[in-house]
């Protein structure tokens, strides 16, 4: 692993990036930048901390933990790995000074503060690029940077926005009303995406014009700009695209078949013609041999009757077990993953998706990596998630270029602060099985 | 500005991909890169993807192609020596062929090519040469286990948009960037390895491994509303659904104060109810009492007026509702597009905004409309 190696190159070595944000889109972008080199601060407010901290973590609503409660949600390594806590309350003068003194040095500024909030805090792009005149500065808030829309001032909660961009009423069975997507924030993630392709497309740009831009990303927008063939036949036919389950005309049957035990599911997708006799051949069974399921039309026509038959098929079997025959066979099949079952799977295991590094609050966190695997060059970050604050002092000394005394008074004052119980170092839960459950490499500093 | 070079101008790149890298090759094109996609004599896959123009069927009738593939070019190659002489002029190939099966191209390319590989599961690790699917990307990553109603199978989210295969398409597109930033400082292009259940992975922390392992506490399905509180969930209206997510003392209030003025039942204003468990413990009553709210008026409506109250709610939109939506509509969203000859036909607009001049989106190609000027300079 190269990650320990003072040679190892990283795509966005030297670029600096300022994050203020919550949750989920912002912090995903600078997460992924951060694995990719650049140093990421983020700046942070106890007086508004970020949700992802404010979850803490179950275990932890007890007395004992409430001096470092903040630091311990499982989140925090998820979305900031790698990244540097500068704890600063921007409505002190002195922290607002500090974070501007930050800024003169910062090739991006990301944020999905509402735009009222960065506006009163002074931090609107006029005002970013009258002290950086380069910044590449990039907003996603909710509904978009533009006070003249209408819903330019409504609410956007993450598990709001899939209803909101089509992906709700799209989920879910054609015979029953729409399943949602709530459990996770889809929309989210892709703005997040979009965000990471607005930084990387303006620092090409600032290559070649010398220029910084203003990006303004709307989740709505994002999302929505994916339903192009839809909104397309909506515009020239007049239909509505609806929700049917897990089909898809292209390729049947495919669905969630159930197998032994309790909740256990295959996922199965019959791509093609010679998939389907490669099924029929694992399968055995004699409704598989009928001529009617050898071509695409007639398997869609009777997507029904086979459901029940490959259910009553594959009831019989293990999940695991079966996705590996017919995978033997080409067929396109794998087990519903729950979360241990996650853990337990050969093929993340083997390409290490999960990292466990320390640095932070904890001896050693668990997170997932990050997708975009440059073999060459690959992302990795040496830290886990940082505790609120952590980097307080490092980065007012180092970057924005105050004395230990200025920063001792701004500490003295609330205008910043540094993290709580310096030193105390907590474990995990299964802080003493983290080599057994994920055997992955443990890598960095820890 | 208009002088100003396009951001991605002058990088070249080779998509060899279907659905799975469509999108991400369509934003670098309407960025300002040249992107050649190399079909065969009967056309790429997506080109006979339904739905299609009225009356229009492959290979230049489908709406999929007519928007995934805007900007780009087409071109037919002859035989896998001018495809591998076609690679060699570009800077990024982006391919889908499966593991192995063009790494002999790929090896032969020079040292400066950046060569993007998609695959179900990546190109190392047990599983490596395991068939995928959008259903088997979502199954792979433990987000499918959480979507749908206890009582029915899971279900992958939104299934006709196919998804995950755009997420997947954007990391095409963001490896791309990064890897060709890494080649201006080394000189040196490299493999890029990039999976489906990965991709799927990295949208899911929600129901990941390690919250899982912290707290111990199992994320199945629930159907359409959660078992955290209420109200949380998708509630009926009178022309369908909205999503109703309170959480916050603040924003209870304000729904509570609503279900009063609708039905005059005061006694969700107590001091009790403020409580999110105690809401949970009489999620019956908090949910026949927010129905009674949401089925007397229509979605877009109950959204206008919730917001107003400062309670998060939205509209559960169609595709009608959002090419209806007044935001959308206010925001000049939409744009005018050319779709298999004919003009004006209206889709959807940039992704996001920006103060300069990126974005620059063009009709979708013809079957081998660019095999003699591209291709022409190779053959001599």
């Amino acid at each position: 692993m190269g990650h320990t190696d003072a040679n190892r190159v990283r795509a966005l070595d030297g670029v600096r990036v300022v994050e203020l944000s919550i949750a989920i889109a912002a912090p995903s972008v600078a997460r992924t930048l951060a694995f990719h080199g650049a140093e990421v601060l983020k700046i942070e407010a106890r007086s508004n901390p970020d949700v992802a901290r404010l979850f803490g973590s179950a275990w932890a609503r007890v007395p004992e933990f409430l001096e470092v409660f903040t630091d311990t949600s499982p989140y925090v390594p998820e979305m900031s790995a790698g990244k540097l806590s500068v704890g600063l309350e921007l409505k002190h003068p002195e922290a607002l000074a500090a974070l501007h003194r930050i800024i003169a040095t910062a090739d991006v500024f990301i944020t999905n503060y509402s735009t009222p909030a960065v506006r009163g805090l002074g931090l609107g792009y006029d005002e970013m690029r009258a002290i950086k005149p380069d910044i590449v500065y990039v907003a996603l808030p909710g509904f978009g940077s533009d006070e003249s829309l209408p819903y330019y001032p409504f609410l956007a909660w993450g598990p709001n926005q899939a209803p909101l961009v089509g992906m709700d009423e799209l989920t879910g069975y054609a015979d029953q009303e729409p399943a949602g997507v709530a459990s996770i924030a889809p929309p989210d993630y892709l703005a997040g995406k979009h965000g990471m392709l607005a930084v990387l497309t303006a620092l090409e740009h600032r290559e070649s014009s010398g220029e910084g831009v203003f990006v303004d990303l709307s989740q709505f927008e994002t999302t929505v700009s994916l339903l192009g063939p839809f909104i397309y036949d909506y515009e020239l036919t007049g239909n509505v695209v609806g929700r049917d389950g897990n089909r898809d005309p292209r390729q049947a049957p495919q669905g969630c078949y159930p197998c032994t035990g309790d909740d256990r599911w295959v996922a199965l997708s019959i791509t093609d013609d010679a998939a389907w006799t490669a099924f029929a051949a694992v399968c055995g069974e004699a409704w598989a041999a009928d001529g009617r399921f050898t071509t695409l039309a007639g398997r869609v026509a009777a997507h029904d009757e086979l459901d029940g038959l490959i259910g009553t098929w594959t009831a019989r079997h293990d999940a695991a077990e079966l996705a590996a025959w017919l995978q033997e066979a080409g067929v396109a099949a794998h087990p519903v993953l729950d979360h241990a079952g996650l853990l337990g799977d050969d093929q993340i295991r083997a390409r290490e998706w999960y990292a466990v590094r320390g640095g932070g609050r904890f001896e050693l966190d668990l997170f997932g990596r990050e997708p975009l695997r440059l073999t060459e060059t690959p992302g990795d970050v040496d830290r886990a998630g940082p505790s609120m604050g952590q980097d307080t002092r490092d980065v007012l000394a180092r970057v924005a270029g105050l004395g230990d005394a200025e920063i001792d008074a701004m500490i003295d004052s609330g205008a910043a602060f540094a993290e709580t119980a310096p030193g105390r170092v907590l474990q995990r839960p299964y802080h003493r099985y983290i080599d057994v459950i994920t055997r992955v490499d443990r890598g960095g500093r820890a | 500005m208009s002088t100003t070079k396009r951001p991605m101008e002058g990088v070249r790149i080779l998509d060899l991909a279907g659905i799975s890298g469509a999108n991400g090759t369509r934003l670098l094109a309407a960025l300002g890169a040249e992107v050649i996609v190399a079909e065969p004599p009967t056309g790429h896959t997506m080109r006979s993807w339904a739905p299609f123009v009225p009356g229009g069927s492959a290979p230049e009738g489908s709406l999929w192609w007519a928007y995934f593939a805007q900007g780009k070019k087409s071109v037919v190659v002859a035989d896998l020596d001018e495809l591998r002489a076609l690679a060699a002029t570009c800077d990024v190939v982006v391919e889908d062929a499966g593991v192995g099966v063009l790494d002999e191209v790929a090896a032969s390319m020079g040292p400066e090519v950046v060569w993007i590989s998609v695959t179900p599961f990546g190109r190392t690790g047990p599983r490596a040469h395991w068939k995928g699917s959008e259903l088997v990307g979502w199954a792979s990553s433990g987000l499918l286990h959480t979507f749908g109603f206890p009582d029915r199978p899971p279900v992958m989210p939104a299934t006709p948009i196919q998804f995950g295969q755009h997420v997947l398409a954007l990391d095409v597109a963001l490896s791309a960037q990064l890897a060709l930033r890494v080649r201006r400082r080394t000189g040196r292009g490299q493999r890029v390895d990039l999976s489906l259940q990965e991709a799927l992975l990295f949208v899911g922390p929600e129901t990941g491994a390690p919250l899982f392992l912290d707290d111990l506490v199992p994320r199945s399905r629930p159907g359409n509303r959660r078992a955290v509180s209420r109200p949380f969930g998708l509630y009926p209206c009178a022309d369908g659904f909205v999503s109703v997510v309170v959480l916050q003392p603040a924003h209870w209030r304000a729904m509570a104060e609503w279900i009063r003025d609708v039905t005059g039942e005061d006694s969700l204003l107590e001091e009790a109810f403020f409580d999110i468990a105690v809401r949970w413990e009489a999620a019956e009553f908090v949910d026949a009492m927010t129905e009674a709210v949401t089925t007397s008026m229509n979605k877009l409506d109950l959204f206008i007026e919730g917001q107003r109250r400062g309670i998060p709610i939205t509209p559960v939109n169609t595709v009608a509702d959002l090419r209806n939506d007044p935001h959308l509509e206010a925001a000049g969203f939409w744009r005018s597009h050319e779709v298999h000859g004919t003009d004006g036909v209206v889709g959807p607009g940039a992704p996001f905004r920006v103060s300069a001049d990126w974005w620059s989106f063009s009709r979708a190609p013809l079957l081998g409309e660019h095999t003699d000027v591209v291709l022409g300079p190779l053959r001599g």
